[in-house]
């Protein structure tokens, strides 16, 4: 488990500073030997020779939440240890669970964490409040960071949010996420006489044809409606807030925000499983591979286990298609998230070596080779022939497809929204909704214009400005 | 009657009793005190402390992104006026009415119920008696995971068992007219053991004579149990059920697991509502405002139903 420990930080006591020293001598004492330890780091570092091993003596903890990616990780973990000398508790919790626990961990600026992950609805707030380190320095030196490890090849769209006004680096991505369509079934469509869907009208004409068909309800989807839901708000031509980061008046209550939570809700109502609204990612994904459910409009690493003869009953079938298109365009989702130092940490030098080593190239491409783990942000792991060879599912270049994902969203500038720093009450608030609409508690009009006062009530208590 | 107005001549008063040493009495007041003191301080950190301090930030506005608010008093009263305002509060205060009241009752009905059943010297009930523990006993997070299996549709063996008879039923998680029910539900099989024991002890220790009594004046057994046996358990009643009412102001495993408080707020009670502000959205101000309500209207309410309902117990 992370230890904790007591820190005096410059300008007066915080609220752990204060229940720390209650504590006792003890505490302190412990805390005052991780001290000397980190402060030595560098030294150690440096004096690395013929397998030496710089870390030795020296635990890290850390913490992210459950992920593919995080949990290949956590298995690779031991040879890390091994070569470094550095023992790392390394812990993973539920994506809510995490989000909240380093939440309050970071606002204390605690030393209980050295490396964490940094969520992407949080990132603004997590950085713009000054709670992770500043990598500039351990990039920029080259004892610490050599050229090779290539701080410059990570996709320009996934490290854009780890990054501050100035363009400095408080964290690295693990992960890119493309929101794409994923049709378990899409034999089911061409049976009916159809093709896979790119404009709403043609969803909608779609999903009454195949719903029910072989026993497979025609969508499915997970609660996270502020992530799933969006694409359709922004398809109608609506937003979430006026214009982000600089208009945070939230803009919930539009026409065609309403026109989107009408359409969203009835087809929830109408194509997915019962109980849709309580699903989980993992519920969403079982749902599919097991051939009970077949649209869904998730993020692809979320999606790829469809295509895993190993899991998946569909692995043949499954295709893998951009969402359509609303009558204002088409708005896919991204997402990224990555790996930071919390500003309390006192083993930076030993975070920054184990960052390195998990988003290295190398450790990558362990991943992609021996664990079936099939994402990157590293553009040199993308276009990679191998890495292409083993993306391309059922006839689909999935890299290109994700590639093509972040460069709209690059170019419409549109994902905006989802890294101010309150984001997550107005999310609580568009999820609220869209459950009531679904499940016709009230009209799409009265829930969006429900959602809209919450939502304003929310951000004028946070001290944002909102137009009258 | 003056102090000598008894007095007879010749016969003396008898010699009063000599008094305490002075300032007996006070030293062995001071000496209780002392044993008390560090029961008290360790009362006043744990429980005090944090209960002041708690108090002292709802009348803040702090927010984790801004520690300097921790100490703005600029507007002491300004979370309380919002919840005035608030109408998802005003919700979940309702909300929370509703599952307080259903599931304290039931657990009482249901708990009284199966006490009574088992309230009979026969060994084999005896060793059976353990098993109606599970529940309680059970990690609530455990229970919160199987009453989960058991309300998905594509998992759950009593949706499938029910579909197979051609009587398919839609999730009760996600339907704003069961939702609250599926938690009371799965509340009162988590507690009610809680309640049977309580009763069951009450019951196994009640005097036997006033039972005898009735039976020989001739009382059925409907009128046993409504007029001797529960006006003895009034008391015990009393006590468990303040202990569930308290409990069920506290709910939160089943909200978080089985309806994250919907679908929409249907299912969001008070606590649950506090849980979101604060570590959601890190108002910590406004969040302690909703639980310093919440104490006080837990406090006003069992204060109310002890002098409402009474400890004393008559039997006719």
């Amino acid at each position: 488990m992370a230890e904790r420990g007591a820190r005096t930080r410059r300008g007066g006591l915080n609220r752990r500073e204060f229940l720390g020293m209650a504590a006792g001598a003890g505490l302190l004492t412990a805390g005052g030997s991780r001290l000397a330890r980190a402060a030595t780091a560098p030294t150690r570092l440096a004096a690395a020779v013929g397998g030496a091993k710089p870390f030795a003596g020296v635990t890290i903890n850390g913490a992210m939440f459950e992920h593919t990616f995080s949990a290949v990780l956590k298995e690779m973990v031991p040879e890390f240890e091994q070569r470094t000398g550095m023992k790392v508790n390394f812990e993973l919790q539920a994506f809510p669970v995490y989000n909240q626990r380093a939440d309050l961990e970071l606002s204390t600026r605690g030393s209980a964490y050295d490396v964490l992950n940094i969520t992407f609805i949080y990132s603004g707030r997590w950085i713009g409040a000054g709670w992770f380190t500043n990598l500039e320095e351990f990039i920029k030196d080259p004892n610490r960071t050599s050229p090779e490890w290539g701080a410059d090849d990570f996709m320009g769209g996934a490290l854009a949010v780890f990054k501050n006004k100035k363009g400095d680096r408080f964290g690295f991505p693990w992960l890119g996420e493309a929101q794409v369509a994923t049709i378990a079934r899409p034999d089911l469509i061409q049976r009916a006489g159809l093709k896979i869907p790119e404009t709403y009208d043609e969803l909608m004409k779609v999903l009454a044809a195949v719903h029910d068909k072989d026993g497979v309800k025609a969508y499915v989807a997970q609660k996270l409606h502020h992530w799933l839901w969006i694409h359709f708000l922004h398809g109608f031509g609506g937003n979430v807030f006026k214009d982000p980061p600089e208009n945070l008046t939230p803009t919930l209550d539009t026409p065609q925000a309403i026109q989107a939570a009408e359409f969203y809700g009835n087809i929830l109502r109408t194509y997915a499983p019962e109980g849709v609204l309580s699903y989980t990612d993992d519920q969403m994904v079982t749902a599919q591979v097991q051939g009970r459910a077949n649209i869904s409009m998730h993020s692809l690493p979320v999606e790829i286990s469809l295509a895993d003869p190993k899991k998946s009953k569909v692995y043949d079938k499954v295709a893998y298609v951009m969402v359509p298109a609303g009558p204002k365009g088409l708005f896919p989702g991204v997402a990224s998230h990555g790996l930071g130092i919390p500003v309390g940490s006192r083993k930076k030098e030993a975070a920054w070596e184990f960052i390195k080593w998990a988003l290295s190239k190398e450790t990558i491409w362990r991943m992609v080779k021996e664990r079936d783990y099939t994402s990157s942000c590293r553009p040199s792991v993308l276009n990679h022939p191998d890495f292409k060879k083993e993306m391309t599912k059922n006839g689909v270049d999935l890299v290109a497809l994700a590639t093509k994902v972040f460069e709209i969203s690059e170019k419409g500038g549109y994902m905006k929204y989802r890294t101010v720093p309150v984001f997550p009450q107005v999310g609580d608030k568009i999820n609220k909704a869209i459950e009531v609409v679904t499940t016709r508690q009230m009209s799409a009009e009265a829930a969006m214009k429900q959602a809209q006062a919450q939502a304003i009530a929310d951000l004028k208590r946070a001290g944002v400005k909102i137009d009258s | 009657m003056s102090p000598r107005a008894d007095t007879v001549a010749g016969i003396q008063p008898p010699p009063t009793a000599p008094r305490s040493a002075p300032g007996w009495r006070a030293q062995r007041r001071r000496a209780y005190l002392l044993g008390l003191v560090p029961a008290l301080a360790v009362l006043g950190a744990v429980t005090v402390a944090p209960a002041v301090y708690l108090l002292v930030t709802s009348l803040t506005p702090l927010r984790l992104v801004n520690p300097e608010t921790a100490w703005d008093f600029s507007e002491p009263l300004r979370n309380y006026l919002s919840l005035l305002e608030d109408e998802r509060f005003r919700n979940s205060v309702w909300i929370q009415v509703k599952l307080s009241v259903f599931t304290v009752g039931l657990q009482l009905l249901a708990g009284l119920g199966v006490a009574m059943l088992l309230n009979v010297r026969w060994k084999f009930l005896e060793a059976v008696r353990t098993t109606f523990l599970i529940p309680m006993v059970l990690p609530p997070i455990v229970v919160a995971i199987i009453w989960k299996v058991l309300y998905t549709p594509d998992i759950s063996p009593i949706h499938h068992f029910l579909a197979s008879i051609g009587h398919p039923q839609g999730a009760m998680i996600t339907s704003p007219d069961w939702a609250l029910w599926a938690i009371i539900i799965a509340d009162v099989w988590e507690w009610f053991p809680f309640t049977m024991l309580m009763l069951l002890a009450a019951l196994q220790i009640m005097p036997e004579e006033p039972l005898e009594a009735a039976r020989i004046d001739g009382a059925s057994a409907w009128q046993l149990f409504l007029l001797v046996i529960l006006p003895l358990l009034r008391p015990t009643l009393l006590v468990a059920g303040l202990f569930r009412l308290i409990e069920s102001i506290k709910a939160f495993p089943l909200i978080y697991i089985l309806t994250d408080g919907g679908p929409g707020t249907v299912t969001e009670v008070t606590n649950y509502y506090a849980f979101l502000q604060a570590f959601n959205f890190s108002y910590l101000g406004f969040a302690s405002a909703i639980t310093v309500v919440m104490v006080a209207a837990t406090f006003l309410l069992s204060w109310l139903i002890i002098r409402m309902v009474g400890l004393e117990v008559e039997v006719e």
